[in-house]
């Protein structure tokens, strides 16, 4: 589902954030990406959305090339990426205009838009919501109406960047009952092992841009690998 | 004080059950009328329909109050300048270059109520719905698409930016920072709005980012949909009927 090979990334500026990193994740799967800051989590989350673009032919998402102009014109409908800082994703100035904003770029008639949006927000727990605005959102609340943004888009692939940033101790809980009924190819990124361990089967560890080792979630608790690289076991 | 604007949650009220449209294109009509009032009387006469409105759109009296109060405030200089810079009428009172004429008091009258009448009629008209459903009219009605969109993604991330803003203040607050007529201070606060500014293109980059990740191609689409009833087009008529009404007298006034 998610395939690549040997990707690398050189910002404008000169920083190389890929450095050969080379990832399968299959269909279905759940899988934690683990690593310090700066260690490329979220450069290959924007390179596998198509935002960054890379050399055509390193990495396939959904059958797709991101680099390929015609192929990532049709990712939005197979990817979903949850941001870090939800209120960069929740641009719209109700819930429900915001859920339904990406099955209207699909091009989607109307009733169905609308049964989406009702079916999303009802999967994360907030159904009747969509009349609220998202600057009185809690934290927690933007999250899931982040994710409801994506579920509407019936997407196979989602990737969630640091889903736990900003929240609380029970709006983590509940994110972690969330991501463990969503549907589909799952890759977490995230400095929260504890969320990696409850949500995912196996684990990536990548650090500089290339990947350490990966594993089952046993690998969480090797203390002296993960301090080794600016993670605490768990 | 806390530097966030509310956000109104709009109220049911005869108004708000108006269609968006009808309403807007009644109140803007409205707006343009009075704009070209010049005498006391029609000015008097559409203050009161102003009031009347806004009582009949059910507007918050605290959140009306609060803006018509600065509104007041800001209008204050002019009103106390206007007297003294009209020539023609009796002049009430003297001493060397200034002079104060009734005209004069006139003019600052009627253009403190028609202005008042102005920013009631479009503050009754934001009660009346949520934004983003008045915009979505507008859009309906033929203003670009593009500056609907951006209209709305501006009031959108106004709290955003706002939050920053505040969180910014504390910071600097909290490390002994307070304003002043310094060369420091200017250099504080010259830095923070820099501050504010980088992260406001950093986060309209990330949106961008968002926007294209969820199949966004330049193009706005919206779910809201309007209906006409025969109240609409009567509300649009009558409004049509009072602005005329008041045109022509002030005209022959």
């Amino acid at each position: 589902m998610i395939d690549v090979r040997d990707l690398r990334f050189t910002y404008p500026d000169g920083r190389r954030a890929l450095d050969g990193l080379t990832i399968h994740v299959s269909a279905g799967e759940s899988v934690g990406l683990i690593g310090p800051n700066g260690a490329g989590k979220t450069t290959l989350f924007l390179c596998l959305c198509g935002v960054l673009r890379s050399s055509p032919g390193a990495m396939t998402v959904a059958g797709l090339d991101p680099c390929d102009l015609a192929q990532r014109k049709q990712l939005p409908a197979h990817v979903g990426v949850v941001f870090q800082n939800p209120d960069d994703q929740l641009f719209s100035s109700t819930v429900g205009e915001d859920v339904a904003f990406g099955p209207l770029n699909l091009g989607l008639p109307a009733d169905e838009v609308r049964t989406r949006v009702a079916d999303a927000l009802g999967r994360v727990g907030m159904t009747g919501q969509d009349e609220r605005v998202p600057f009185q959102l809690s934290g927690g609340e933007k999250r899931r109406a982040a994710i409801a943004g994506l579920l509407a888009m019936h997407p196979e692939v989602l990737l969630l960047d640091e889903p736990s940033m900003f929240l609380d101790p029970r709006g983590r809980r509940e994110l972690i009952g969330l991501i463990n009924a969503l549907p589909g190819t799952k890759l977490i990124a995230s400095h929260d092992l504890a969320l990696v361990r409850d949500t995912c089967s196996r684990v990536i560890l990548i650090d500089s841009g290339r990947v350490v080792t990966e594993g089952k979630t046993e690998l969480l608790k090797d203390a002296e690998l993960m301090e080794r690289h600016g993670l605490e076991a768990v | 004080m806390s530097l966030n604007p509310e956000h109104l949650a709009p109220r049911d009220s005869p108004l708000a059950r108006r269609d968006p449209r009808w309403r807007l294109a009644a109140f803007a009509l409205a707006i343009a009328g009075i704009a070209l009032l010049h005498t006391p009387g029609p000015s008097a006469v559409a203050l009161t329909l102003a009031l009347a409105l806004a009582l009949v759109g059910r507007v918050p009296g605290r959140w009306y109050r609060d803006r018509i109060g600065l509104l007041l405030l800001a209008l204050v200089p002019f009103l106390i300048v206007v007297p003294f810079t009209v020539d023609r009428g009796e002049r009430l009172w003297e001493w060397r270059f200034l002079h104060l004429t009734d005209s004069g008091l006139v003019v600052a009258v009627t253009l403190a109520m028609k202005t008042v009448a102005l920013v009631t009629v479009a503050l009754t008209l934001l009660a009346c719905a949520p934004l983003h459903v008045t915009l979505a009219a507008a859009g309906k009605l033929g203003v670009p698409k593009l500056l609907v969109h951006l209209t709305l993604l501006t009031y959108r991330y106004v709290f955003v930016l706002l939050d920053e803003l505040n969180r910014l203040r504390i910071a600097l607050r909290v490390r002994g920072f307070r304003n002043a007529m310094t060369a420091h201070a200017y250099r504080t606060v010259g830095q923070a709005t820099g501050t504010l500014i980088v992260r406001g293109s950093d986060r309209a980059e990330h949106v961008a980012q968002a926007m294209r990740c969820r199949g966004f191609d330049g193009r706005f689409h919206t779910l809201a949909t309007f209906r006409s009833k025969p109240a609409d087009v009567v509300m649009f008529i009558l409004t049509v009927g009072i602005v005329s009404g008041l045109v022509a007298w002030d005209v022959r006034g």
